[in-house]
C-alpha cells in the first residue's frame, strides 16, 4: 500500500523562559493510503501537539516529515500553507464555521479562496459533499442556524473539499452529544470506505478508537509499540 | 473576487455597526466638504468684491529712471521720488491711449482720471482725502458709486463733490453742504457734496472723493493730460496678460488688480492655510475611525481568519478581506459623505439674511468632491492595512485552541 505520511524521530521541545517542556521524544509515524488510523494516550501526553506538527500547522524541534512523496519539514511558511491546502483536511474540536457564510460556502471555502470565487464546479462538489454529509437540504442555510453535529458534518466535508491526501482530525466528537458523535463518526468511516480518504483522528473516546483500523498510542512521548499495546490489553 | 464577496459580507453580516461607522466617515466628509465650499466662497466673495469695485488694470506714466535703470528696486524707488518732485508725471497723449485701449477685446470700461491727495476742511475738522478727478459719464464705469448713493444724487456738475458715509461723518458733512478741498498742488476751492454713497468697502467710504475731470484740472494744475486711465475687464483673471500687452503697446506701466492687493492675496493664502488644517484633521479623524473599527473587526473574527490560514488560505487572501473593507467602507462613506456635504452647502447657500445675501459665502459647486473622495477612499484604505496586516498573522493554532 502507498505510503501517505512518513515521520520519523519527531520531537518537540516547548520553552517558556528556563522551563522546558519535551512533549515528544522521537516519535515515528507511518499512515498508509485508506488507513483510519486512531491517535490515543492520557490527556496531555501530546496528541495535538504531534497533529499539529504532522498538520504542518506547529514546526517541530527536531524531525522529518513526507506527505505524499513530498518532504515537508523544511518548506517555508507560504509553503506550507500552500501545502495544507491542497493536500490536507482539518477537523477540529470546534468546528470552526465561518458564521456570515451558508453551508455550501463554508464547504467550498478552501477551494474558492485560492481560486478567486466558487465555481460552477466548486459549487456541485460542495452540494455532493453535503450531500454525502446528509445536509444537501441544509445547503443555504447560515452556518449558525445548524445544530453542533451539523456544524460539524459540514465542517468534514469542507476538510473534504480539495480532496485531500491526509485528513487530520483533533478529538472530532469531543463537542458532541452521544447521537451527533456517533453520526459523526459513522461518516468518517463511510468516507474512508467508500473514497479512500486516509484519516488520522485524535481521541480519547473508546468508541472512536474502536472503529478505527489500528491505533497509535502515545505514551512519554513516545509511540507505544503494537505488542505492548496489545498485551497491555488482553 | 472572492475577497471582496467576504469583505461585503462580513460588512453586511453586522448591518448597524458598519452603518455608524459609514455615518462617522461621511461626517468626516461633510466637515471637509463644508470648510472646502466655505473657504473657495469666500475667496471668491472677497474677490469679487475687489474686482466688482475697482480698476483691473491701471495705466500710469512710466517713471523715467526705472526705465533705465531697470532690475536694481532700490534706485527705481529713488527714481520715482526724483520724477515726482521735479516733472510732473501725466499721460497727456490720453485721448489717443484710450482710443487704443477701447479697441482692445476684451476691455469693457475705461476710466482716464487724475488722481492726487488732498484735505477736506469743514470748520475746525480736517480729514485727508484721496480725490478722483473722472469724466461724470464714466463715474459709475470702474466703482459702481450711483447705485450705492445713499443721500443726495450722482451728477458731479462743476463743483460737485461725492464723498463716503464714513468721511460724511467724520467731517460732520450731508448731502447740498459746502466745504473746502485744498490740494496738495497748492490749489484750493469750495465744493458743494452733492451725494454720499456707501459701497461696504472701508477705504472707498472713508478716504475717497469723486469730482469731475474739469475740477480736477486746476485745482491739480494739469491742465491736459492725466495721472492714470483705469480700465475694467470682462475677464478679471485676465488681468495680467491684458497688462502685459498693454504696457508693450503704451509704453505706459500697466498694473493689474493683484498686484494692487497683495494682501487680499495673503489673506486669502491664510484662510487656505486654516482650511487645509482643518481638511486634513477630519481626514485624519476618518483614518483613525476606520482603522480602531478595522483592528477591532479583526480582533473579533481572529478564530474564524485563523482557521482560514489552517486549511491554507493565503495571508494575501486575508489581508485582501480587510483592506477591500476599508475600500469599501471608504467609498460608501465618501459617496455618502458628498451627496449630504453637498446637500448642506446648498441649503447653507439658499439662506439669505435680512439684506437677502446668503449669511455664508460657500459655494457649494466648490466642495473638493473628487479630491475628498478620492483622499477618503485612500485613507480607509490605508486606515486597513495594519489591521489586514495583523489579520494575516494570527497563528490558526490560537485561533484552534480557543
Ligand atoms: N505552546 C505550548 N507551550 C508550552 N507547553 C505546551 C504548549 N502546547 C502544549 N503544551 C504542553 O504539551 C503537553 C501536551 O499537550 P497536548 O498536545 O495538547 O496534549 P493532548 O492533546 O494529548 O491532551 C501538555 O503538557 C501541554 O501543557
Ligand atoms: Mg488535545
Amino acid at each position: 500500500m502507498r505510503q501517505v505520511l512518513q515521520a520519523r524521530g519527531i520531537v518537540m521541545t516547548f520553552r517558556n523562559g528556563d522551563e522546558e517542556t519535551e512533549v515528544l521524544r522521537g516519535v515515528d509515524v507511518d499512515l498508509a493510503t485508506g488507513e483510519l488510523v486512531a491517535l490515543v494516550g492520557a490527556s496531555g501526553s501530546g496528541k495535538s501537539t504531534l497533529l499539529s506538527i504532522l498538520g504542518l500547522l506547529l514546526r517541530p524541534t527536531a524531525g522529518e516529515i513526507q506527505i505524499a512523496g513530498e518532504r515537508v519539514d523544511r518548506l517555508n511558511e507560504k509553503a506550507r500553507a500552500a501545502f495544507r491546502n491542497r493536500r490536507l483536511g482539518f477537523v477540529f474540536q470546534f468546528h470552526h464555521l465561518l458564521p456570515d457564510f451558508t453551508a455550501m460556502e463554508n464547504v467550498a471555502f478552501p477551494a474558492a479562496a485560492p481560486a478567486g470565487g466558487i465555481s460552477p464546479e466548486m459549487r456541485r462538489r460542495a452540494l455532493s459533499l453535503l450531500d454525502r454529509v446528509g445536509l444537501s437540504d441544509r445547503a443555504d442555510f447560515p452556518a449558525t442556524r445548524l445544530s453542533g453535529g451539523q456544524k460539524q458534518r459540514v465542517a468534514i466535508a469542507r476538510a473534504l473539499m480539495n480532496k485531500p491526501d491526509l485528513i487530520i482530525a483533533d478529538e472530532p466528537t469531543g463537542n458532541l452529544d452521544l447521537r451527533s458523535a456517533g453520526q459523526v463518526l459513522d461518516l468518517m468511516g463511510e468516507v474512508n470506505r467508500q473514497d479512500g480518504g486516509t484519516f488520522l483522528i485524535c481521541t480519547h473516546d473508546e468508541h472512536v478508537a474502536a472503529r478505527c483500523d489500528r491505533r497509535i498510542h502515545l505514551v512519554d512521548g513516545k509511540v507505544q509499540p503494537d505488542g505492548e499495546r496489545s498485551d497491555h490489553l488482553n | 473576487m472572492f475577497a471582496l464577496k467576504v469583505a461585503r459580507r462580513y460588512l453586511t453580516s453586522n448591518p448597524a455597526q458598519t452603518a455608524l461607522l459609514v455615518t462617522g466617515v461621511a461626517l468626516g466628509v461633510t466637515v471637509f466638504i463644508f470648510i472646502t465650499a466655505l473657504i473657495e466662497g469666500l475667496a471668491v466673495r472677497l474677490t469679487d468684491e475687489v474686482t466688482a469695485n475697482s480698476a483691473h488694470v491701471t495705466l500710469e506714466p512710466p517713471t523715467r529712471l526705472a526705465e533705465i535703470l531697470r532690475g536694481d528696486e532700490a534706485v527705481r524707488t529713488e527714481g520715482v521720488a526724483l520724477v515726482s518732485t521735479f516733472q510732473r508725471r501725466q499721460i497727456r497723449a490720453w485721448r489717443s491711449t484710450a482710443e487704443l485701449i477701447t479697441r482692445q477685446p476684451g476691455v469693457s470700461a475705461l476710466s482716464p482720471q487724475i488722481s492726487g491727495n488732498a484735505f477736506l476742511v469743514k470748520g475746525e475738522a480736517v480729514q485727508p482725502v484721496s480725490v478722483t478727478g473722472l469724466e461724470p459719464e464714466g463715474l459709475d464705469a470702474i466703482t459702481p458709486i450711483t447705485p450705492n448713493l445713499v443721500s443726495g444724487q450722482g451728477a458731479l456738475g462743476a463743483d460737485g463733490l461725492l464723498i463716503g458715509t464714513q468721511l460724511a461723518e467724520d467731517l460732520g458733512l450731508t448731502a447740498g453742504q459746502p466745504v473746502l478741498l485744498r490740494t496738495d498742488r497748492g490749489g484750493e476751492r469750495l465744493l458743494t457734496v452733492r451725494g454720499i454713497y456707501k459701497t461696504g468697502l472701508q477705504s472707498l467710504d472713508s478716504r475717497v472723493a469723486f469730482l469731475s475731470l474739469q475740477t480736477a484740472r486746476p485745482l491739480f494744475d494739469l491742465p491736459e493730460g492725466v495721472t492714470n486711465i483705469e480700465i475694467k475687464l470682462d475677464d478679471p483673471d485676465r488681468a495680467r496678460e491684458v497688462a502685459d500687452f498693454l504696457a508693450g503697446a503704451t509704453g505706459l506701466r500697466a498694473t493689474p488688480w493683484q498686484e494692487k492687493n497683495l494682501n487680499l492675496e495673503d489673506a486669502l493664502e491664510a484662510q487656505g492655510r486654516t482650511g487645509t488644517l482643518i481638511q486634513i484633521f477630519s481626514l485624519i479623524s476618518i483614518i483613525i475611525g476606520v482603522a480602531s473599527a478595522l483592528v477591532l473587526s479583526a480582533y473579533r473574527r481572529r478564530s474564524e481568519v485563523g482557521i482560514m490560514r489552517a486549511f491554507g488560505i493565503s495571508g494575501g487572501f486575508i489581508v485582501a478581506v480587510f483592506m477591500l473593507q476599508g475600500l469599501l467602507i471608504g467609498l460608501a462613506g465618501g459617496l455618502l459623505g458628498c451627496a449630504s456635504g453637498y446637500g448642506l452647502c446648498t441649503f447653507l447657500a439658499s439662506l439669505t439674511d435680512a439684506d437677502g445675501n446668503p449669511p455664508l459665502p460657500i459655494a457649494p459647486e466648490r466642495g473638493g468632491y473628487v479630491a475628498v473622495l478620492i483622499l477618503t477612499t485612500l485613507g480607509a484604505v490605508l486606515a486597513s492595512a495594519f489591521p489586514a496586516r495583523s489579520a494575516s498573522r494570527i497563528d490558526p493554532l490560537e485561533a484552534i485552541q480557543q
